[in-house]
């Protein structure tokens, strides 16, 4: 026996490291939606890093532009290009500014709007995978953010805090394989699940005698108990009858565009 | 001791990369896993306890930022890396094009491996048609990212610590026939 675990001692020892990884990966599936201390620690530690990351690419990406147009001749171009590159940096700084600004704006008219506690945010971090969409904002439980609260911009649904570490909070967006919104169509009150697919989303169980035409808005129905009523989530793109089937296969495109997320709003208080 | 640390250090650097650089610069979502590399890196070098527990570890400090599964990349990373333990005995771990190899190989087990866990343990919803999508782009992307890596790590060696021996390191240079 004893030369036999002998002999075999490297499988078994894979296979059992592979069962314990399996089976604290499963144990920990109930305890999904909280944020243990781990996570708070490395969320804690990583996001200030990640922050001045962000901000150190930004000034790479401007020594870089700097760099490239260094190539000049005589002492007059090479004025006239600094003078050029300097105007054109201060240009891009004031269009940044008041896109920023404009951006700020629309979330603060959309704030009064929803008439509710919310909290505003900055879009840190994207997921480390290619195959899921979460992001890390700035805010976390001192700024009273939790796990399960709606997350929005202006233009509709964002995702739903999934983490919430002290200063900074991780938020499943709503393209995600694994999120679901409870949704209707604005035109006709049909309901159904709106589910991530990672670019688009689709509207599922929406029953097959339901009118839903290319372009309608849905919208979240309020019954999901994490989104208020109202909110955009997207606008039907393309509409299948869906054979002998119950449901109709229905694609949705966000009305959020998820690629250029930079500030969001967490909503603070549960709507239902 | 001192080597775990580095591995450590370094797949904290490419947690951070993934999430921040990385990610801001290429289009739709999608980034080189230089994780997934830095644990094949570790199959072809390390043994298994050490190996092992480095890789398990970077997978759950991957689980911090990526899905929302707590050991979901710590299972398929630690999977992954005792899939190329286990091939790297019976290869000739000499030539540097077994990395690219086993970093495709890695990729392509990796999405597997996640669709496996999430689909009979959790709620993997249109997951699959997501990686079906993205799958041989972000084996491209992997792939380009280890070459980069590796011709960097051998010129790094070179310029700066060129009697310090990395392991497996010098099968990347030019001198080693690779």
């Amino acid at each position: 026996m004893l030369e036999l675990l002998r002999k075999y001692r490297t499988p078994l020892l894979a296979g059992c490291l592979i069962l314990a990884a399996l089976l604290l990966y499963s144990a920990r599936l109930r305890q999904r939606e909280t944020t243990n201390a781990f996570e708070r620690t490395a969320l804690g530690l990583t996001a200030p890093v990640q922050g001045g990351v962000d901000i150190v690419a930004d000034g790479v990406a401007g020594a870089w532009s700097a760099f490239l147009g260094i190539f000049g001749n005589s002492p007059e171009v090479l004025r006239l290009s600094a003078e050029n590159r300097r105007l054109r940096s201060e240009l891009a700084q004031l269009t940044e500014l008041r896109l920023e600004n404009e951006r700020l704006s629309r979330l603060l008219a959309f704030r009064e709007e929803i008439a509710s506690q919310a909290v505003p945010a900055r879009v840190i971090a994207e997921d480390a995978s290619s195959w899921f969409r979460t992001v890390l904002i700035d805010r976390g439980r001192q700024d009273g953010v939790r796990e399960g609260m709606p997350v929005v911009v202006a233009e509709g649904v964002v995702g739903r805090v999934i983490k919430s570490a002290a200063s900074e909070s991780r938020v499943l967006l709503a393209t995600d394989a694994s999120s679901a919104i409870a949704g209707l169509v604005q035109r006709t009150r049909a309901r159904g699940i709106c589910r991530g697919q990672g670019t688009l989303l689709s509207f599922d169980f929406a029953m097959h005698w339901e009118e839903i035409e290319e372009g309608d808005l849905i919208v979240t129905s309020g019954t999901g108990g994490v989104f208020p009523k109202g909110l955009t989530v997207g606008t039907v793109s393309r509409v299948s009858p869906g054979g002998f089937g119950l449901f109709k296969t229905v694609e949705v495109t966000p009305s959020v565009d998820f690629y250029r997320l930079e500030e969001v709003l967490v909503l603070l208080k549960e709507h239902r | 001791m001192r080597r775990t640390f580095v591995y450590f250090i370094l797949g904290f650097v490419f947690l951070v990369m993934q999430t921040t650089l990385l990610a801001a610069m290429l289009p739709l979502h999608f980034k080189p896993d230089l994780l997934l590399i830095l644990v094949v890196y570790l199959g072809l070098n390390e043994g298994y306890v050490r190996g092992g527990a480095l890789s398990y570890i970077l997978g759950c400090l991957q689980d911090v930022f990526a899905a929302g599964y707590p050991g979901l990349h710590g299972l398929a990373l630690l999977c992954t890396f005792l899939a190329v333990r286990g091939a790297a005995a019976r290869l000739n771990t000499e030539s540097s094009t077994l990395l690219l190899l086993l970093v495709s190989a890695g990729t392509l087990l990796q999405a597997a491996l996640l669709l496996f866990a999430l689909g009979f343990f959790a709620e993997a919803g249109a997951l699959w048609v997501i990686i079906l999508i993205g799958i041989l782009p972000q084996v491209l992307l992997n792939l380009l990212a280890a070459s980069l890596l590796l011709k960097a790590a051998a010129w790094l060696q070179r310029r700066f610590a060129p009697r310090f021996k990395l392991p497996g390191l010098p099968r990347a240079g030019r001198h080693y026939g690779s």
